[in-house]
């Protein structure tokens, strides 16, 4: 037992993203529940009276600012008149603790089935969470879900523990950020630590180059299939034939629109994009084979250079973008730059060898190759850690956290309801550094 | 399956009247008769129960047997609470353990827990040993609390040093602190262990700034190298790689020509160990070699001397006075004749020996004068330089003592030949006697060649076999001996006369 290092004590491990919430044991290596972030809601009468017959309601006991909360398979995806859908994070960072226990309960007791006061639980954080932040998450894992040990562990840490480092440099490409973390003995450096809204950029290009017309097509109706009562098959590039479902489309909210147009245009992405592996070069784009795809509302095309000039987003931003817009999120390898230029010159060496690639935004095909080339251009030795297996890329950091919590070693490190009645928040501040 | 029956029948004896012999058949018959698994009844009842070999390849076939694991009995676990000594609450957690195991034993894990050991001190220690003008109690204070807090790893304690209204502190700042005022508490605080262990544990916070510091700035030099000085640095390297290896390309050439002129006894060292250990150059070597001649390497030769000799600073004058250091200035043609390549050697190693014959003459005469050969305590440029002059000196004394000697010895013989008829005749005699005996007896002849190598042997076969080191000698020595070759046979036979009289 000693030998292999692990002592299981069911402890659960739950890793918040932006895109999905991931709940599972420690010691597994994928999560048990993956649900998205996103939630629906219908907004509680401003009336606090007649909020009343809502708590009365055994799902949602807890009054609140949502009068009902739509969470996991059968959550936000489903449309429901005047639903709206919102998420609780900004950047990373939890603004919205409020739907984050609802999200963490559905998680654990519904989709679990655990009684979250039998299970210690380590629970992640953004290397750039605040002290209040996390100590607000304390709070309502010992006062709300009463579990009996705590910890909250830093995903750029856990992400090289899943890759089995201790020193790495983390490259984590989220739903909306991408961060560069250099880790030494599983120590952030805070002052090396970059990150941007990058992934965001990405989406947004994408989503102007699909909706707005251009001279080969007009722009691309990004209507979400549940919208769409029938479709009739079309010609390539011909303009879609399909009628909309009327009844829906007047208590469809604004924000429930949105985010399902920015899922279409995800799958898009998914599904089309790439990065070229040496660069931007108009030949060798163009001399990659198109891809066709098809929208809901039957609409389809071959996407040849436009699937590569999304990816080139990560990598490089054209001078004229700069020049428009001064505040544009730095590019992955002005992040690694930046990242290692603010560390220690002994180490830099250390930290190429031992990169980390992570996060569901690095799936983009072909993202490995052209890290790899980037960084061979300025250093001789980089070796890059990127696993094949999408799970463990998408889910790095809930795997990490298995990995820690199931550790022997780790057990002395919990912050347990004991030293938490004790100690109060500070504790947190001081075991989890 | 024979029995007293059976055999009775082969040699035709008669049947034994105690046994019947009806009842012995059956009762074989009745013991083979049991069919044996696996075959069938009708086989069996053709080919009958002889073929034993038969029937036991056709034993039942039956599966391999089920492993045995866990040594047969089942193992109970048991979901069990354990508390862990290296908490200091009272958290208890939970997991499965073999209800074998003592619920009573300490975690496994608690034991590696390993406290780094730390370094306190008093108010009055701090102020009697660690005061430091760069330094505030208060920030030392700090920094050995983070110092504890993050075991001593430095970047993380850098990452995460952040003392407030203090200097901005690089690494080798806190580095040096913290190691200094370990050493000073474990200095001046009584040892109870041995010197070598406390020597052993001052050493290990023993921290040289300026060095880490300049190691710090050569790391950050390298990574800012532009790709052309990357490119030429490679180029430099390959450049030198190459240079040496022509430098003993040429060695063993030139060892190999002088062992073809030379022979065996050239004395040459063996040069096949190098061999060995540059194979592949070697190889390399003789590829190209077997291009053609002259290849490209000659050429950049003077181009890297040239280069060379302008980067030495001329500063240095006073320094090398200062230190009596000597350049010699190696002319940039010098370094493309091949076999004039010199390796650096110690200058006392280039003192010319005496010759064998008058070596301990010269020894002697030096001996005289209070001169110690052997070692120079000394022995710089000027004092070695002198030295050899003074051997040189001695040396070419000793041979025209030797040469005078000769001569006046010459003249007496040959004054008692011309004058003095009456008494000389019985000298005359016995000398022509001696030279004839002299021709003829190889023994003796071979006797005064050794005894007189330094002389006239010398002077014809002396150059090929000798090496350069004393070649200069060997000079001398011929301009000696030419001088009185004419006189080399009586001398001889006058001095072996001398000696066997």
């Amino acid at each position: 037992m000693v030998n292999y290092g692990g002592d299981e004590v069911s402890a659960l491990v739950i890793d918040i993203g932006t895109s999905s919430v991931r709940a599972g044991y420690a010691g597994d290596d994928t999560p048990k529940a993956v649900i998205p972030t996103t939630f629906g809601y219908h907004k509680a009468p401003l009336d606090p009276d007649s909020a009343m017959p809502d708590v009365a309601d055994p799902t949602q006991p807890r009054p609140g600012k949502f009068a009902k909360m739509y969470m996991g398979q059968y959550g936000p995806s489903v449309w429901r008149d005047g639903m709206e859908v919102s998420n609780p994070l900004n950047e990373g960072l939890i603004h919205d603790f409020e739907p984050v226990s609802a999200l963490m309960r559905h998680a654990i007791v519904d989709v679990m089935r655990c009684n979250p006061s039998e299970h210690p639980i380590l629970v992640t954080e953004p290397a750039w969470n605040t002290p209040a932040n996390r100590e607000r998450m304390a709070e309502i894992m010992f006062e709300e879900f009463q579990v009996p040990a705590f910890y909250i562990a830093n995903t750029g840490v856990l992400n090289a523990f899943a890759a089995g480092k201790g020193s790495a440099l983390v490259i984590d490409v989220g739903q909306t950020m991408a961060s560069v973390t250099p880790i030494v003995d599983g120590f952030v450096l805070r002052k090396g630590l970059v990150y941007s809204t990058l992934p965001k950029l990405v989406h947004a290009h994408a989503h102007h180059m699909l909706a707005a017309p251009n001279p080969q097509r007009r722009g691309i109706d990004l209507y979400p299939h549940q919208l769409i009562s029938n479709k009739m098959p079309v010609e390539m590039g011909a303009p879609p034939r399909f009628t909309l479902r009327e009844d829906r489309v007047k208590g469809t909210t604004a924000s429930w629109r949105a985010w399902y147009e920015a899922r279409e245009v995800d799958e898009w992405i998914q599904s089309v994009a790439g990065v070229l592996e040496q660069g931007w070069n108009d030949q060798v784009a163009a001399s990659r084979p198109p891809r066709q795809y098809e929208f809901p509302t039957g609409y389809n095309s071959w996407f040849a250079q436009e699937r590569f000039l999304v990816g080139e987003q990560l990598f490089h931003h054209s001078s004229q973008m700069l020049a428009s817009n001064p505040t544009l999120p730095k590019h992955i390898p002005a992040l690694i730059t930046e990242s290692l230029r603010a560390c220690d010159p002994e180490l830099r060496q250390v930290l190429v060898g031992n990169v980390v690639l992570t996060g569901g935004g690095s799936l983009f095909a072909g993202f490995g190759d052209r890290l790899s080339a980037e960084l061979a251009r300025s250093f001789p030795h980089v070796k890059i850690h990127s696993p094949g297996n999408p799970v463990e890329r998408r889910y790095g950091g809930w795997l990490g956290g298995s990995v820690l919590g199931s550790l022997g070693t780790f057990h002395q490190l919990w912050i347990s309801k004991e030293e938490w009645m004790e100690h109060g928040k500070m504790i947190v501040g001081q075991r989890c550094k | 399956m024979s029995n007293a029956a059976d055999v009775r029948s082969i040699l035709d004896l008669p049947s034994s009247s105690t046994a019947t012999p009806v009842p012995a058949p059956r009762k074989v018959s009745l013991a083979s008769a049991r069919k044996p698994d696996g075959i069938s009844r009708e086989l069996f009842s053709l080919i009958g129960p002889s073929s034993t070999t038969l029937v036991a390849q056709l034993a039942k076939p039956r599966l391999k047997q089920k492993p045995n694991l866990g040594a047969g009995s089942k193992i109970k676990w048991e979901w069990r609470q354990f508390k862990n000594s290296a908490r200091t609450d009272s958290l208890q957690l939970g997991h499965w353990v073999k209800a074998s195991t003592d619920p009573e034993a300490e975690y496994p894990f608690a034991k590696y827990n390993v406290q780094p050991a730390t370094y306190t001190y008093s108010q009055e220690e701090y102020t009697k040993l660690l005061q430091d003008t760069e330094w505030t109690k208060e920030e030392t204070d700090y920094l050995m609390n983070i110092v504890h807090e993050y075991d001593t790893r430095w970047y993380v304690i850098q990452d995460r040093y952040n003392f407030s209204g203090g200097p901005e502190r690089s690494m080798e700042d806190l580095k040096d602190r913290y190691c200094s005022v370990c050493r000073k508490l474990i200095r001046n605080r009584p040892w109870t262990g041995d010197e070598s262990s406390k020597a052993a544990l001052m050493s290990s916070f023993s921290f040289d700034k300026d060095r880490e510091v300049m190691r710090k700035k050569y790391v950050a030099s390298l990574e800012n190298r532009t790709p052309e000085q990357i490119a030429e640095e490679e180029a430099l390297y390959i450049e030198i790689k190459r240079l040496e290896q022509n430098e003993r390309r040429f060695k063993r050439e030139r060892d190999d020509l002088l062992r073809t002129v030379a022979g065996i006894e050239s004395g040459l060292p063996d040069i096949v160990e190098d061999e060995q250990q540059l194979n592949g150059l070697l190889l390399d070597a003789k590829r190209s070699k077997k291009k053609g001649g002259a290849d490209l390497d000659s050429p950049s030769t003077p181009l890297l001397g040239a280069s060379l000799t302008k980067r030495l600073p001329a500063k240095n004058t006073a320094y090398d006075l200062q230190h009596c250091i000597t350049r010699t200035d190696l002319a940039p043609q010098s370094a493309t004749t091949k076999a004039a390549h010199q390796p650096a050697y110690l200058r006392s190693f280039k003192l010319p020996f005496p010759k064998s014959s008058i070596a301990p003459k010269v020894t002697q005469a030096l001996a005289e004068l209070g001169v110690s050969t052997t070692r120079l305590v000394m022995p710089t440029q000027g004092n070695v330089a002198l030295l050899e002059g003074l051997l040189d000196a001695t040396a070419s004394l000793v041979e025209m003592k030797k040469v005078v000697d000769k001569a006046d010895y010459d003249i007496q013989v040959l004054k008692a030949r011309l004058g003095m008829a009456g008494p000389a005749n019985e000298a005359e005699g016995t000398a022509d006697a001696m030279d004839v005996d002299d021709g003829n007896d190889a023994d003796g002849d071979a006797e005064g060649e050794g005894d007189g190598e330094g002389e006239d042997g010398r002077a014809q076969s002396v150059v090929s076999t000798r090496s350069a080191r004393s070649r200069k000698h060997t000079r001398r020595s011929m301009s000696i001996s030419s001088v009185d070759t004419s006189a080399t046979v009586s001398t001889r036979a006058g001095t072996k006369r001398q000696r066997r009289s």
